[in-house]
Parts: structure tokens; C-alpha cells; sequence
């Protein structure tokens, strides 16, 4: 704008000075805005990296099902399927091989092969199972017409004999087999199997980390089928010339009531479907909420910082004012400083992003999960969200700031610069207790009264904003609760810093807030998992009455269960009183999918604790089902009424209710017996196994017996009581450790922010700082003044998100407790929550290192001259 | 001139601080300004002397070295017989915190700290506990600035003469070797720099302190015993029992030459 020529007074012409006046004060502070840019860029780039990783490994696993199976035209299976509550995947019944032949005649027809699918887990070469209890284990026949094989063999040969087999090339080089190797075959019976080939699937080495074992087709129908002539299902391909759909509509009229033909398309789709939709969706879900809560992090500190920067700027706003720009000028001063600093920042977090996600694809193999190859996704979405929501949070997060410094009265260029040092306002402490009240009884009655998670979710949103609206009312008071003994101990630097944290309420309390989400969302996690935990001990300890338990996870989700044969066996020794073993069955009560458990019922309620039980538990022979008393109160069954159960092979069969019991932990609403279940059966499996000693047998004694039971069925683990419960929640540390990974990037930001703050303060303490100096206080007690207000900070906020993360933790718990069957304990983990409280206190001292050094370095001459 | 080296003055008075050939230099080469030029000055024990000379002649940086504020570039500083210049940050600072008391121009206080707080700062932040005698001194010092009634206000409370006299109080509350005065009335009405002035007076006659004040007002340098002169960052005349007219005879003589010579140092 030239200087000499007439100013336009028009909006264009004060749009530009606008941006004139902020580019000028963003050059001259880029230090000040270090802190917002980091946390705009590292939020945008959390975001943009999981959606490009979201993108990247649904198109690669598309193309990974696409390329497996593009030699099958047609599938032929069970045509009913029952889903169990819980499950994503629903239970079909097998189809007859027979059918094989009278498929291989209809017209269009090339070649049909009989495919049985089977769980069947490997021992590798140091004798621990191969994918341990993650993803599933699979085994099946190896297909011999090699365009309707998923997988393709890569060395070797397909398998000729009985117990030779095939393995996909990730399973064996987890399990360090080769070629040529013997190893143990679950099924869940053991088999000794032979290595003679390694396959790929879709050109990986596997499909994600399952593991593949594929058998002669004789061996794989005697091992994972309930009896040979079985398969889970038919792969059709097609002569020329004919299309999918027309060889479906050819394939339909020739198959048996319950059978079905799909395309070979739609088995891919639903396949991929499986994985990337229930899968991936899960799993992008799950970041995408800790994007968010990053953000929301975020939010606080951008928000303190343009704060920060308004008020110190006070006299410069107010000499623009006082020389005639108008209030839209110096609000639209500061927005269009916002923008820039969003703009830039979005766009570099895009890039980090993309840098995130090919981070990814790289670290993935590295860890032994097979991410597919190929480049990078990168849609528009993945790009214009990220940027939109990080310039959204920048500017929104300016708002306030920006109005506010277009509010300065000309006349306060004359006066000292002022700070921010009100306490809260009346307003906001009626508000804030307000909110609070309303919070607190929202979620009692979402707890208590009428159990709702909505109820109780809604109760815990305010319960935030409660916290965030009463921080400024709370802070002056917590800090020097909490910094009462610094006095003591640290002497007057303890004191001007507890003084320092406690000048401008506001400032405080918007800066920990940040550090306040970030923990007390760390502590609802810590405090949820500790109560599933307590939640399975309880579980354990109450219903489970034997000795020692043997135990897998079910069929499908990884592992192998556990053989039906391995209870009997070690019933037989002499050390043992009960061995019991429990299975799981499908079948559809009252139209709706129900896990049955399939087991000896007497025995059952010998070994576990099935509270009052009215009836008999023995006798149930092949058409009685014994059902927990809230089941039978929900569907209005009483001893001897008769309830009619359908299963996956479309049979319908009368039960007579003739038990029933009160806990259904451990054995499940429904328990029938093996043989009411044979008929209907799937390859069988058990999944626990619990086993009574006899009197004067001790723990050490029984333990070994059972093991060396264990060991001719592929040798499963068997845990003492507390080993069983602690098994149980091993999971949940798992879990945890991730989500206190993904939380690290919240609390970094939040701790930007202190730092930030601090830094800000320091820059508008310099004469105080200087004088300081000049009367004696050394370098050192500086730096600890600094880094003492930082903690003080932290120590705040840290509190805060405990006491709000603990309750919001038992607002979970509760509802959790009143929305399900099972009852839930709520457990306050003192030591992790000691933790906490400890990382969020050496974090605030953390944030305090850099403000520090930085004011000790201040010369003091300077620093007493500075205006 | 007198390039005195002794460490007592003319009367045989020991020298509370002095500076000798001290030369400082401001930036370097073609940008390199020269604030002292050789100075040799002691200021004796139980005086008040004041620092005098116009706008550049070094007078602040005189001071500044001479309090351990700064560095010289050359030439020595002595608080006491301590050698400045062999002290790294830290024995500076405790040097300044024990022996050494400040009063500036503004911005005296901590705002965060009470009057009564502000005035014990030194010594709270050397962690001193104090004893009866101590105890005694202080409250005394509160008596004499008149502060009682507001111990324990902070400053904002309070009016800028008030500040002032809450840090002279600090200044001499631990009972330092020397007190330092940078333009302690600059910011100040005559009234409330006539009631500064006079504490820093009685504090030399009453109490036997040492005071050394650097100011460019001839009323307040008549409240000295003696005034030291620097023009060009040389010492240029010292005026024993000033009166306000003999420091403005001498300072109009600076002006008419200061006419024919360039700017020097800042201040």
C-alpha cells in the first residue's frame, strides 16, 4: 500500500492492511506460533495418515481377494446361516461331496472341487503354536485345480500323501518350517504333518496374518469335518463362455433344499467385505477418535495461545484503533493470522500424513504383518478433510481472541500492558456448577435409574464441558492446594512459582485443560480395563469351581480349541476327580442366533458354580437343554415347557426345558449335551476344559498330570485358577498398551501447549525476570521457578483429568453393568493411576525445560531495560 | 586526574566498590562504541556519592559494572576486595543477592510478592534464616520508609513513591557492602523523590550504609556527599558537598562542549 497516495477506504482496502498488519506481526512472532503450528500439523497429520492407511489397505486387500480368487465363477454352499450375538461372521452348514459330481454335469460347467474349510493350528520348529491367539489359523484341502486355489504354491509341491501338507509362506517363516520340516498339526486333535510345498495368497505371503495349512482332501474331510464326505463348500468355475451369473442360474435348480449358489464375485465381496469393512472400518474408527481427541486438545492450546498473544498485544491493537482502524480491521488482523498459520500448518500435517501412512506400509512387514504392496491411496477425501478440519480448529479456535482484540478501546494504548489477570466470573461459576449438577444427574439416572448408555454418555459430554467451563473457577484454588508444600520446599522459588501459575486463572486453567483431556481420557481407559479385569477375576472366582483349567480361544478367532477328546482323558487319571469339557454349538431359539454349550451337564455343574438350579442338570439326554433363569424369564420358560431350537442344517428340533440355573458366566445361557448335538455338529472343538483333583491332591501334582494328559493333544496350556483369570485379561493390557500409544499424541500436544504458554509468559515477564536476577536469584532457581509453574500447570490438569477420567470410568463401567447380562465390577487401580498422575507430573516438568532455559539465558541488563 | 589504585580514598576511607582503568566497549569494529574509556573511581564506605554527566557519557555503565550487572572489557571492578571479572554467572549473582543492593528507575518489585515479601527477597532467596539481630534491622528499615500499614499489600496496590520506598527497603534490608541507585526519582514527583532521596541519606548518615547512585537531576546529586563527573566515558571531575547550582554550573559546562563533540556511548 503506498503511503503517499489517498488510502481507500473501501473493505478491499482494509482487507489489505488486514492482512498487511498480520503477515508483518507473523513474520516478527514466528517463535509465538510455533507451539499452534505443531499442534495443527501433528492433529491434521494423525488424521491424514489414517485415512490414506484406510484407503491403502482396503484397495490392497480388494485386489488381494480379487487376484486369489478370480479362477472361481461360482460358490456352492449352505444356504443357512446363524449369527450368534457378537459374531461377525455367521455359521453355515456343510454341504455333501456328492454334489460335486452332479454339479460337474450341469452345462457351463469347466471343473468343481469340493472345498473344506477347517481351523487346524501348526506348532512351530521351538514348539509354540503358530499365531499364537490372534488371527485365525485355517485348514483345508489343497485344491488341485489351481485356478479355483486362493493360494498358489511358491516352492515345492502340493500335497500327495496322507499328512503331507502344504503351508502359506508367512506361517512358515514364523514358525522357522521348511521344506521337508514334521511339526503338529491342531485340528484340534494332533496331527504329525509333513511340509512339502509353500503357498502364497493373492501374491502375499499370506492374507494378513492368517495361517493356511492345506491337506489332501482325504485328510482334511477325516480331520476337519464331523464325518468324511463333508465340505464347507463347492468352487465352481465356468466353461467359456459362460458368464457367473448365468452359471448360478444354471447351478440352482440342480442343488438340494439349503444349498445355495452365489457368483464368485459376491463370495469375494463378502470375503473382503469381512476384513476391510468390519475390519478396517473398526480399526480406522478407532484412530479416527484419537484424531479427534487430539484436536479437541488442540483446540485449548491454539485457543490459549492467540489468547495470550491478543492481550500482550493490547497497546499495539489499541494504537491501530486509536489511528483508525476500524474493530472488523483488527478482529480481521488477527483471523487472517489464524488462517495463515492453519493453512500453512493443515498443509504441512497433509504431508506428514502421507509420510505416516508410507511409514506404515514400510514398519508393517517389518513387524510381520504382511501389508499388501502398492502405492499409496490417495484420495480427496483423505486430503480435503484433514485440511478442513485442521483449518477449522485453528480459526475457530481464534475466534474468541480475534473479537476480543477487536474490542480494545483506543485508550488502552496508554495504559500499562495489561494481562489477563481477572479471576473467573461469577457467570461461569453459576454455569459451570450448573452444568455440572445437570451432568451428575443425567448420568446418575443413566447409571442407576433407568440404565442407558445414552443417558450416561450425554451425563459424561457435560461432565467435560462441566470441568472445562468450572477450570478458571477451580484453578486459583487447586493451585495452591497444590502447591502448598512447594512453600516448604523449595523456598521462595517455590513460592513465586505457585504465585506465577496463579496469576491469571484463566490462562491456567485453559492451559491444563488441554493436559486434562488428554489424562483423564488415559485414566477412563486405565480405569475401564482394570475394572474387565476385576470384571474376569470376579467371573472366574465366582463361577469357576475347579482346579485347573485348559483353555483356547473358540474356533475361527485364532487358535484351534481344544480336542473333545482331551476332558475324557484326563478324567481317566487317578489324580483327577472331574474333567469337564465345554464346547460351543449355534443353533437359532425364538428366531434369533443363541451360543449353545455343548457338554457333559452333569459334570458341568460340578466344576462351575451355576448358582440356584431348579430341575435337574443331569439327564438332559439328546432332547432336554438346560437355560439360565434370565434367559427363560425373557422368553417366559419354565421346567418341562418345550422351546423349539433350529439349526445351520435347517433342522428343527423340540427341546424340553429340564433345568434351570442362575450364573451364566462361564457356562453360557444354554448348555446341551453332546449327543443332542452330534447331529448338527461342525468340526468339534472345545473350548475349556476344567478338571477337579481329587482330595489330597496337590496343585503341583494334579498340574503335571494334566499336562502330560495335554501333551498327546497337541499341548495346550493348563493354568492353575489365578493363571485362568489372569489369562482371561491378558487382552486387555494388550489393548491398553495401544491405546496409551495412540493417547502419547494428545498429551504432546497438551504438553506444546504448557510450553507454549510458558514461553509466552516468560517473553511478557522479562523486566521481572531481569530484576530477579539482578537481586540474587541465580540462573538455577529460575529454571526451577519456570519449571515448577509448569508442573504446577500439569499438576492441575493432571488432577482434573484423573478426577474426571476416573468418573467418567465408572459412568462406563455402570452403564456397561445395567445395559448387559453379565455384571461388571468397577475397580480403581491405585498403582496405574499413581502412574499417571506421576508421567503428568515429570510431562509438566518436561514442558517446563525449554521456557526455562530459555529465561535463564536472559541477559539482565536487557531484560530490566525491556519495555 | 586522579587515577587513584589504592583501595582508600584520599581520607583513608576504605573503598565499598570500585572500578579501576575500566574500559567497555559495545558491539565491534566499524559498529564498536566506546561507553567507558579508562575509568578509575572508588566509592568510599559510608558515602553517598552520586554519578553525574549528560545523556552518553557512560555514567549507567559505570554503575552496571561497578554492580556486577555487567562485564568490563577491560580493567577491573572490585566490590570490596572481590575482583569482578574472576566470578562466573553464578558467584555474580550471589555476590549481587549478598553484598550488593539495588534501587532502579522502575520496575523495582516482583508483583507477585507482598510488600513485606519483596523487601526479604535477597535474603529468601539465599535461603538465610534470620536472626534477632537481622529480625531487628528490618523492622527497623519498614519503620524508617514508613511502610507498615502495608506489608502485605502487593504492588499494584501501592503508589510509584511507595514502590520506591519498598525497594530502597529491599535494597538495604540484607545489609549490603553497597547500594546502587539507578535513577531512583526518574519516575517520580518531586515530593516522592525528595522522600527517596532523603532515605537514601539517612540510611549513609543514620545507618552508615553505602550508597552509589547514578542520576542526571542536580537536586537529587546535592543530596550526595560527593559527586563524581563523567563526560565521553572518562571521569572528568568530582565535587565534594555538592549544592543543586554547583552541579548545574558544571553540568552547563559540559553542555557548551558536548556542542562541538559528537554523541558518545549510550547511556
Amino acid at each position: 500500500m503506498s503511503a503517499t497516495g489517498p488510502r481507500s477506504a473501501g473493505p478491499a482496502g482494509g482487507g489489505a492492511a488486514a492482512l498487511h498488519i498480520s503477515l508483518a506481526s507473523l513474520r516478527g512472532h514466528k517463535r509465538r506460533f510455533a507451539g499452534t503450528f505443531l499442534a495443527v500439523l501433528l492433529g491434521v497429520a494423525f488424521l491424514a495418515g489414517t485415512l490414506v492407511m484406510g484407503d491403502t489397505l482396503r484397495a490392497s486387500f480388494d485386489t488381494m481377494f480379487g487376484n486369489a480368487t478370480r479362477g472361481t465363477d461360482a460358490v456352492v454352499r449352505g444356504a443357512n446361516t446363524i449369527t450368534t450375538p457378537g459374531e461377525s461372521q455367521g455359521v453355515r452348514q456343510n454341504v455333501d461331496t456328492s454334489l460335486v459330481d452332479r454339479i460337474e454335469k450341469v452345462p457351463g460347467v469347466a471343473a468343481a472341487v469340493p472345498s473344506v474349510q477347517g481351523a487346524g493350528q501348526l506348532i512351530g520348529k521351538d514348539g509354540d503354536p503358530i499365531g499364537g491367539q490372534g488371527p485365525p489359523t485355517l485348514a483345508g484341502n489343497w485344491i488341485t485345480d489351481p485356478e479355483l486355489n486362493a493360494y498358489r504354491l511358491a516352492e515345492g509341491r502340493a500335497p500327495a500323501r496322507s499328512g503331507e501338507v502344504v503351508v502359506n509362506r508367512g506361517a512358515a517363516e514364523s514358525g522357522d518350517l521348511k521344506i521337508g520340516d514334521t511339526t503338529t498339526l491342531r485340528t484340534p486333535d494332533p496331527v504329525k504333518v509333513t511340509v512339502v510345498g509353500l503357498a502364497t495368497f493373492g501374491g502375499e505371503d499370506g492374507m494378513a496374518q492368517t495361517t493356511f495349512t492345506g491337506m489332501t482332501q482325504a485328510d482334511a474331510e477325516k480331520y476337519l469335518m464331523p464325518k468324511p464326505g463333508e465340505a464347507a463348500t463347492v468352487q465352481v468355475r465356468a466353461g467359456p463362455g459362460t458368464g457367473q451369473q448365468e452359471l448360478v442360474d444354471a447351478l440352482t435348480p440342480v442343488l438340494p433344499k439349503g444349498v445355495e449358489a452365489v457368483t464368485g464375485q459376491e463370495a469375494a465381496d463378502e470375503n473382503s467385505e469381512m476384513i476391510s469393512g468390519q475390519f478396517l472400518t473398526l480399526f480406522t474408527t478407532f484412530l479416527l477418535v484419537f484424531s479427534g481427541i487430539a484436536l479437541l486438545v488442540a483446540t485449548f492450546s491454539i485457543h490459549n495461545t492467540f489468547a495470550i498473544v491478543v492481550a500482550q498485544r493490547t497497546r499495539e491493537n489499541a494504537l491501530l484503533r486509536a489511528l483508525g482502524a476500524s474493530r472488523r480491521q483488527v478482529t480481521a488482523s488477527t483471523l487472517t493470522e489464524a488462517s495463515v498459520v492453519a493453512v500453512v500448518a493443515s498443509a504441512a500435517g497433509l504431508a506428514g500424513g502421507i509420510g505416516i501412512a508410507a511409514g506404515l506400509q514400510a514398519l508393517f512387514p517389518a513387524i510381520g504383518f504382511p501389508f499388501p504392496e502398492g502405492d499409496l491411496v490417495i484420495s480427496g477425501t483423505s486430503m480435503l478433510l484433514p485440511l478442513a478440519v485442521g483449518i477449522a480448529v485453528c480459526v475457530a479456535s481464534a475466534l474468541l481472541p480475534a473479537v476480543r482484540a477487536g474490542r480494545t478501546a483506543p485508550l488502552a494504548a496508554l495504559r500499562e500492558t495489561a494481562v489477563d489477570q481477572s479471576g473467573a466470573s461469577r457467570t461461569r461459576a453459576v454455569a459451570g456448577t450448573a452444568l455440572a449438577l445437570a451432568a451428575v444427574a443425567l448420568t446418575l439416572v443413566g447409571v442407576l435409574a433407568s440404565p442407558s448408555i445414552w443417558l450416561a454418555g450425554g451425563g459424561a459430554v457435560l461432565a467435560l464441558a462441566a470441568f472445562v467451563v468450572l477450570g478458571p473457577v477451580a484453578s486459583s484454588r487447586a493451585v495452591r492446594i497444590l502447591g502448598g508444600p512447594l512453600d516448604k520446599l523449595r523456598g521462595v522459588t517455590g513460592s513465586l512459582a505457585r504465585r506465577n501459575a496463579l496469576r491469571s486463572p484463566k490462562r491456567t486453567a485453559a492451559t491444563a485443560s488441554a493436559l486434562m483431556i488428554g489424562v483423564a481420557v488415559v485414566s477412563l481407559f486405565t480405569v475401564f480395563g482394570a475394572s474387565l479385569k476385576a470384571t474376569m477375576d470376579q467371573t472366574v472366582s465366582r463361577s469357576f469351581a475347579g482346579d485347573v483349567a485348559v483353555s483356547t480361544p473358540s474356533f475361527g478367532a485364532g487358535g484351534s480349541g481344544l480336542s473333545p477328546r482331551l476332558a475324557p482323558a484326563v478324567a481317566e487319571r487317578p489324580e483327577v476327580a472331574t474333567a469337564v469339557g465345554l464346547g460351543r454349538g449355534v443353533a437359532e431359539v425364538d428366531g434369533e442366533g443363541r451360543a449353545l454349550t455343548v457338554t457333559d451337564p452333569t459334570a458341568l455343574a460340578k466344576s462351575f458354580d451355576l448358582g440356584k438350579v431348579e430341575g435337574s442338570m443331569s439327564g438332559l439326554g439328546d432332547d432336554g437343554i438346560a437355560i439360565t433363569r434370565k434367559e427363560a424369564d425373557k422368553q417366559h420358560l419354565k421346567v418341562g415347557d418345550k422351546a423349539e431350537l433350529a439349526f445351520t442344517d435347517g433342522k428343527k428340533n423340540t427341546f424340553t426345558v429340564r433345568a434351570l440355573y442362575g450364573q451364566s458366566e462361564l457356562a453360557g445361557d444354554y448348555v446341551i449335551t453332546r449327543d443332542a448335538w452330534a447331529p448338527h455338529r461342525g468340526q468339534d472343538s472345545d473350548t475349556l476344559v476344567s478338571v477337579t483333583f481329587k482330595d489330597g491332591v496337590g496343585a503341583a501334582e494334579g498340574k503335571a498330570a494334566v499336562s502330560e494328559v495335554a501333551k498327546a493333544y497337541g499341548d495346550p496350556e493348563v493354568q492353575t485358577r489365578d493363571e485362568y483369570a489372569q489369562s482371561a485379561a491378558g487382552g486387555i493390557d494388550m489393548m491398553l498398551t495401544l491405546v496409551y500409544a495412540l493417547l502419547a499424541l494428545a498429551v504432546l500436544i497438551a504438553l506444546l501447549g504448557i510450553a507454549n504458554t510458558l514461553t509466552l509468559a516468560v517473553h511478557e515477564r522479562t523486566r521481572e525476570l531481569g530484576l530477579l536476577r539482578a537481586v540474587g536469584q541465580t540462573r538455577g532457581q529460575l529454571r526451577a521457578m519456570v519449571r515448577w509453574e509448569s508442573v504446577l500447570v500439569a499438576a492441575f490438569g493432571t488432577a482434573g483429568g484423573l478426577v474426571l477420567g476416573g468418573f467418567l470410568g465408572w459412568v462406563l463401567v455402570k452403564a456397561s453393568d445395567g445395559a448387559s447380562d453379565s455384571a461388571f465390577a468397577f475397580a480403581l487401580p491405585p498403582t496405574q493411576l499413581a502412574v499417571v498422575a506421576l508421567v503428568g507430573l515429570a510431562a509438566g516438568a518436561l514442558a517446563g525445560l525449554r521456557p526455562a532455559r530459555r529465561a535463564a539465558r536472559l541477559d539482565v541488563l536487557r531484560a530490566i531495560a525491556a519495555e | 586526574m586522579n587515577t587513584a589504585t589504592t583501595s582508600r580514598d584520599r581520607r583513608g576511607v576504605p573503598d565499598a566498590a570500585r572500578v579501576e582503568a575500566a574500559v567497555k566497549i559495545y558491539g565491534s569494529s566499524d559498529t564498536a562504541v566506546t561507553a567507558l574509556d579508562g575509568v578509575s573511581v572508588g566509592f568510599p564506605a559510608g558515602r553517598f556519592t552520586a554519578i553525574m554527566g549528560p545523556s552518553g557519557s557512560g555514567k549507567s555503565t559505570l554503575m552496571h559494572c561497578a554492580a556486577g550487572l555487567d562485564t568490563l572489557t577491560s580493567g577491573a571492578a572490585y566490590i570490596g576486595d572481590t575482583e569482578l571479572g574472576s566470578l562466573d554467572d553464578r558467584r555474580l549473582t550471589l555476590l549481587r543477592r549478598d553484598r550488593v543492593g539495588f534501587v532502579f528507575q522502575a520496575f523495582n518489585l516482583v508483583p507477585t510478592l507482598t510488600v513485606a515479601e519483596n523487601i526479604t527477597l535477597p535474603m529468601d532467596l539465599a535461603g538465610r534464616r534470620f536472626d534477632q539481630d537481622g529480625l531487628e534491622w528490618t523492622d527497623a528499615l519498614i519503620d524508617v520508609v514508613g511502610l507498615r500499614d502495608r506489608l502485605h499489600h502487593r504492588p499494584a496496590e501501592l503508589s510509584g513513591g511507595q514502590q520506591q520506598r519498598v525497594a530502597v527497603a529491599r535494597a538495604f534490608a540484607g545489609r549490603p557492602d553497597v547500594v546502587f541507585a539507578d535513577e531512583p526519582t526518574g519516575n517520580l514527583d518531586s515530593r516522592s523523590g525528595q522522600e527517596v532521596l532523603g532515605l537514601l541519606g539517612r540510611a549513609v548518615r543514620e545507618m552508615g550504609r553505602t550508597v552509589v547512585m547514578v542520576t542526571h537531576d542536580p537536586v537529587a546529586a546535592a543530596h550526595a556527599d560527593e559527586v563524581v563527573f563523567l563526560a565521553d566515558g572518562r571521569l572528568v571531575d568530582r565535587m565534594a558537598a555538592p549544592t543543586a547550582d554547583k552541579v548545574l554550573d558544571r553540568l552547563k559546562a559540559f553542555d557548551t562542549r558536548s556542542a562541538t563533540m559528537p554523541e558518545g556511548a549510550p547511556s
